[in-house]
């Protein structure tokens, strides 16, 4: 984002609104640090900063070069024109019950790198998918991150896109319940090599008599699932819980 | 996936904390969904939630208000919105329920909580998203009070800074409890944000605030 400097009063209304601290005061008038900005558009949003002087604008060409992940990857609002697919990642466990994205047996992991607070860097990012790569998990499709990818099956990313900072990127994949050892412990490993943080996240689907399978093994694990979770009630339909057959898979939507 | 799964604090401050999100699967049954999930509108709006927006327009706290969200459902529509009761969340969820619209709905909360509701109402859960903590440079996070309450946004949207700025002006008696939720609500565009839940943590510095200033007296 930029500010229209004749049109700035100075008062510093959004300054605390930034979540990367890339707005300042600087001689009575509001500036944005361009390497710092996210590009989440909080700044130039009519309804969050309510700036007096609507003196936030969207940086000219932004979406012609690969700071425009910056935008995808960072302001909800947005649809993906990079990756061609909106949002963050899929719907995750909020429609697992009609996509079966994630059925009995399996298991949907995802590393939201860079949240809270601490935002990333595509390297950094790069860091968790090459790890993740050398156990052969084949990255979720319906993710826009994926798409950024220069080779899927090394976890690279492209170069241009390396350098840009984001609010957060979602790896995303589904895997056989029998990778879930050696996922966590990769997970475990490359976390200790991180400039920032992620926020990790285990899908599995509830047995008949009610149990989840991947209980016993997180406690064998060390990894106590936190007392608040997301559980998808099963009032979809068409409804899905064991998968049939290798299906080509159908891009979901927004994250939330 | 998401930071509606990852809202942190104590059992205890998750206690009355619930995320309702109701979803149209891209081509799966997105299509006619538009107006099943305008009833859930209906019916969320009926039993009061805490919070409701959508991307399209931002909150009720943002001045936005249930017309305006339901007129933005777009094609592939989702309702968001927060709870600060468990009875109002199992309302919900058991009117939503005898409506059988067919839409994917999801609870965050208290996992045993949402377990028992289900039982409660005859309804067998599919699937669950776990939350496994947060890995890497945690050093570098802000306080554990601040994240109960950046955490509440799903996008991140609600910065730090923000925050520590409200607890500042709680603690300096510029805003009460309630005002600090308020404005920090504003960023969080979808609704999730639970403002109740962010007063009780804005309480604790008013309340250290008053005890500071009597100990001077």
């Amino acid at each position: 984002m930029l500010v229209d400097q004749e049109k700035c009063s100075g008062c510093g209304i959004c300054v605390p609104y930034c979540p990367a601290q890339a707005i300042s005061i600087v001689n009575k008038k509001a500036i944005i640090d361009r390497d710092a900005c996210l590009e989440c558009g909080n700044c130039i949003r009519s309804l969050v900063v309510r700036c007096p002087k609507g003196a936030f604008y969207e940086e000219p060409g932004l979406y012609e070069g690969p700071r425009a992940i910056r935008r995808f990857f960072s302001d909800p609002s947005t649809s993906h024109k990079v990756t061609k697919i909106p949002g963050r990642g899929t719907e995750e466990v909020k429609t697992n019950d009609v996509t079966g994205r994630v059925c009995r047996g399996e298991i949907g992991i995802a590393l939201e790198v860079g949240r809270p607070c601490l935002g990333t860097t595509m390297t950094e990012v790069e860091k968790c998918t090459m790890a993740l790569a050398e156990l052969g998990i084949e990255f979720e499709e319906c993710n826009p991150l994926t798409h950024l990818m220069e080779d899927r099956k090394k976890g690279t990313i492209q170069k241009q896109y390396k350098e840009e900072k984001l609010v957060s990127a979602i790896i995303e994949f589904a895997a056989d319940f029998k990778m879930l050892v050696p996922i966590m412990q990769r997970v475990k490993k490359v976390a200790q090599e991180l400039d920032t943080v992620f926020s990790l996240d285990l899908i599995c689907c509830y047995e008949d008599d009610g149990s989840l399978p991947v209980l016993p093994v997180l406690e064998e694990l060390g990894m106590k699932p936190r007392v608040n979770s997301k559980v998808n009630l099963g009032l979809g339909r068409p409804f899905k819980i064991y998968r049939e057959k290798k299906e080509e898979k159908v891009c979901d939507t927004f994250t939330a | 996936m998401t930071h509606s799964l990852h809202r942190r604090g104590t059992a205890e401050s998750l206690k009355n904390d619930y995320v309702l999100l109701v979803t149209a699967a891209a081509d799966v049954n997105h299509v006619g969904s538009k107006e099943k999930l305008r009833k859930v509108l209906e019916v969320v709006w009926d039993i009061g939630p805490s919070n409701i927006g959508s991307y399209d327009t931002g909150t009720v706290y943002a001045g936005v208000n249930i017309e305006e969200i339901k007129a933005a459902l777009n094609e592939i529509p989702r309702v968001r919105c927060a709870f600060s009761s468990r009875e109002k969340i199992k309302e919900v969820i058991r009117r939503i329920k005898e409506l059988d619209l067919g839409m994917s709905v999801t609870v965050q909360g208290p996992t045993e909580d949402i377990l028992e509701m289900s039982r409660e109402l005859g309804i067998k859960p599919h699937s669950v998203n776990l939350s496994l903590d947060i890995w890497g440079k945690t050093g570098d996070l802000p306080s554990d009070d601040v994240l109960e309450v950046v955490t509440q946004c799903g996008h991140g949207l609600i910065s730090r800074y923000l925050v520590e700025k409200a607890i500042a002006e709680v603690k300096a008696g510029k805003k009460t409890p309630r005002q600090a939720a308020e404005m920090v609500a504003h960023p969080c565009v979808c609704g999730i944000y639970n403002p109740d839940r962010a007063e009780e943590v804005f309480k604790r510095y008013a309340l250290a605030s008053a005890e500071a200033a009597a100990t001077k007296e």
